[in-house]
């Protein structure tokens, strides 16, 4: 299980955050406000964001700054919602996402 | 095992599928592109797209020219929700 | 309608921030982030003098200054799309539509992945990732790493990962392939790795930077290269093994290395498997200019820049009327130097804007923005002036025949 850090010889200690509860595919889990959603599911051990819609790989995050795309879940009921770069919140319902919204091919292909 | 090797993330194309595809139609990396969907995801082409264009036969010395970058906007995938939601 | 709008909270666009909210001007910042800084957040290492440059101090620092001098900061907002119509840019976020007759693109670097077979399986992450896991949301990306590709950043944030107690099993190169150029080949990785020597406490780099001055001692540097390795930071840096598959069921599980001979090639039979929880990757970096791209705006491809560079000047000004570009968008260099470059930006806005008699600050800034680059601790590409000369010869090239008319 992977772990925070919480001292670091030149960073000092973790800044103090308020804790939030959340669910990823129906479990309960705890992190941090304001952090990551991916961030606070690696602290609970979490690597696996969601399956590859059509070869059902696994994946999880790969660029960690909204690059890739390879992190996104549901949120709320809102898809495609990059994980590595939206705050948690209290009550945050999470889950690995079904159909897609519209991809960028799609939407620039109706548009041409 | 390097045949099987997957360059574009989004759509799981692999190295074999390209470079066959490269080979097959000596395509422009447009064309392979569009043929194989590699780069074509939801990423847009952000992690993949200088391999697929490595693996294209047009791939000339570009040094020195003056081009334009071809994209697509949206740049980032929209949501059905935001759709049409300029509020400015 | 604002009198700036910038996309990118980097050092580059908050530099520009600053530098055109103390003229007085009306700044908003975009940036799909949430938190301000940019790549400047997850940077840690010491410097010459023995202080740390501390990226989230840096960060938090210039978002200050920024939000003291009355700057919009708008987070969590990805820009999706911008036009050019009538003297005025249209920028398209995620929640509204903006515009400006000023647009800076600061949108800075994003980084080039080296393909290894299972490098989609959840624990396989640029080796950016595992910096900011690790110095930003202070997470550990694993218990225990290799790193994929030996080059300053990937050096520099092994570094940073052993600071943090993460252990990492070693480093060593991609096995090569049409798709990996030079990061697979012990000769180039070597001469590349001198530029960090500085960087390294190790006597064989230190030797190496006095000894490996030709090409001759170079290769005799690789052939007599320890196939254990050498350490740096207590990380073995293995030039003369290569990973040749990342394994694991349903997450990382350790990546098999094979011995190569100095020329990049696999040894047969010399397969072995390293336990490791995570694997990063570190491919180097490239500008990342997609915005730039949609206004139509002319690339060069400068290699000694990290890739497809907008055409600007050192005003930071484009062809195009009221865009302009700062930061790594331009070519891949340090935070400082971007920084730098943003003021310079940042100054040129505001005389475009019609601020009479910044002349001479502007002169000023271009200087510190070369100053800066020569003095850089860090040097993405060791002939980045080579580069950054070409970028000047090309707008000669371009604005000449539009002067002439
Ligand atoms: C992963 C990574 C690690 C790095 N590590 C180091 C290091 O350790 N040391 C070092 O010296 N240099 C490092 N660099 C180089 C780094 O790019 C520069 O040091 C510096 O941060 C560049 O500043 P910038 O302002 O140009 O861009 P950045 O700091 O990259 O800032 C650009 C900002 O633009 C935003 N953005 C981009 N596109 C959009 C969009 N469409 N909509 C909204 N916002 C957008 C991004 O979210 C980002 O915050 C690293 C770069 C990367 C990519
Ligand atoms: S991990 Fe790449 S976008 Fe989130």
């Amino acid at each position: 299980m992977t772990q925070r850090i919480v001292d670091h010889p030149i960073l000092g200690s973790i800044e103090e955050k308020e804790q939030v509860s959340f669910t990823f595919n129906e479990k309960e889990y705890y992190g941090m406000n304001g952090e990551p959603i991916a961030a606070a599911l690696l602290a609970n051990g979490v690597r696996t964001l969601r399956h590859h819609e059509e070869k059902a790989t696994p994946r999880g995050i790969y660029c960690n700054i909204g690059h890739c795309f390879e992190c996104r879940v549901t949120v709320d009921g809102k898809q495609g919602v990059r994980s590595c770069l939206t705050p948690l919140q209290e009550g945050m319902v999470i889950e690995s996402g079904g159909t897609l919204p519209t991809p960028v091919k799609d939407w620039s292909a109706k548009n041409e | 095992m390097t045949e099987d090797m997957i360059i574009c993330r989004c759509e799981e194309v692999t190295y074999k599928e390209l470079a066959e595809t490269a080979n097959k139609y000596n395509c422009s990396a447009r064309e392979l592109k569009l043929r194989t969907r590699a780069g074509m995801g939801y990423c847009g082409g952000r992690t993949c797209r200088n391999m697929v264009d490595k693996l294209a036969a047009d791939l000339t010395d570009e040094r020195q020219t003056q081009i334009t970058l071809k994209y697509q906007p949206p740049i980032r995938p929209i949501h059905f929700g935001d759709l049409g939601g300029g509020q400015s | 309608m604002n009198n700036v709008i910038i996309i990118g909270a980097g050092p580059a666009g908050m530099s520009a921030a600053i530098a055109c909210a103390q003229k007085g001007l009306d700044v908003v910042v975009i940036d799909e982030y949430l938190k301000a800084g940019g790549r400047l957040l997850g940077q840690l290492y010491e410097q010459p003098d023995g202080s740390w440059w501390n990226g989230i101090e840096e960060s938090a620092r210039l978002h200050q200054q920024a939000l003291d001098l009355g700057v919009q900061i708008q987070l969590n907002t990805p820009v999706n799309n911008i036009e050019h119509h009538d003297g005025q840019w249209t920028i398209y976020t995620e929640h509204e539509t903006l515009s400006t007759n000023h647009l800076l693109l600061a949108t800075g670097a994003a980084e080039s992945p080296i393909p290894v077979p299972g490098w989609t399986l959840p624990g396989v992450m640029s080796v950016g990732a595992a910096q900011v896991m690790t110095n930003v949301h202070r997470v550990k990306p694993g218990e225990r790493g290799v790193i994929i590709g030996v080059n300053v950043l990937s050096s520099a944030i092994a570094m940073e990962l052993k600071l943090a107690g993460i252990d990492v099993a070693c480093m060593a190169l991609p096995k090569m392939s049409q798709l990996t150029d030079q990061q697979a080949h012990p000769k180039h990785v070597l001469d590349s790795l001198l530029h960090v020597s500085h960087m390294a406490p190790s006597q064989f780099v230190k030797l190496g930077s006095k000894l490996m001055k030709n090409d001759f001692m170079k290769k005799l540097g690789v052939t007599f290269y320890p196939k254990r390795g050498v350490n740096m930071w207590d990380i073995p840096i293995q030039l003369r093994k290569a990973v040749i598959e990342i394994y694991g069921e349903k997450q990382v599980e350790g990546v098999t290395v094979a011995t190569i001979d100095s020329n990049g090639e696999i040894v047969a039979g010399t397969e072995e498997n390293v336990e490791a929880d995570f694997v990063c990757i570190a491919g180097g970096l490239y500008p990342l200019a997609e915005l730039a791209a949609l206004t139509g705006c002319p690339f060069y491809l400068i290699e000694e820049l990290g890739g497809y560079i907008p055409l600007h000047n050192e005003r930071m000004e484009t062809p195009l009327d009221g865009l302009y570009v700062a930061g790594n968008i331009t070519g891949i260099e340090g935070a400082k130097v971007a920084a730098a470059q943003g003021t310079t930006a940042g100054l040129t806005i505001a005389k475009q804007a019609g601020f009479e008699g910044l002349d001479g600050e502007i002169e000023e800034a271009i200087q510190v923005v070369e100053e800066t680059r020569d003095q850089s601790y860090i040097q993405f590409h060791p002939e980045v002036n080579k580069g950054r000369e070409m970028v000047k010869e090309k707008w000669e090239e371009y604005v000449l025949p539009l002067r002439s008319i």
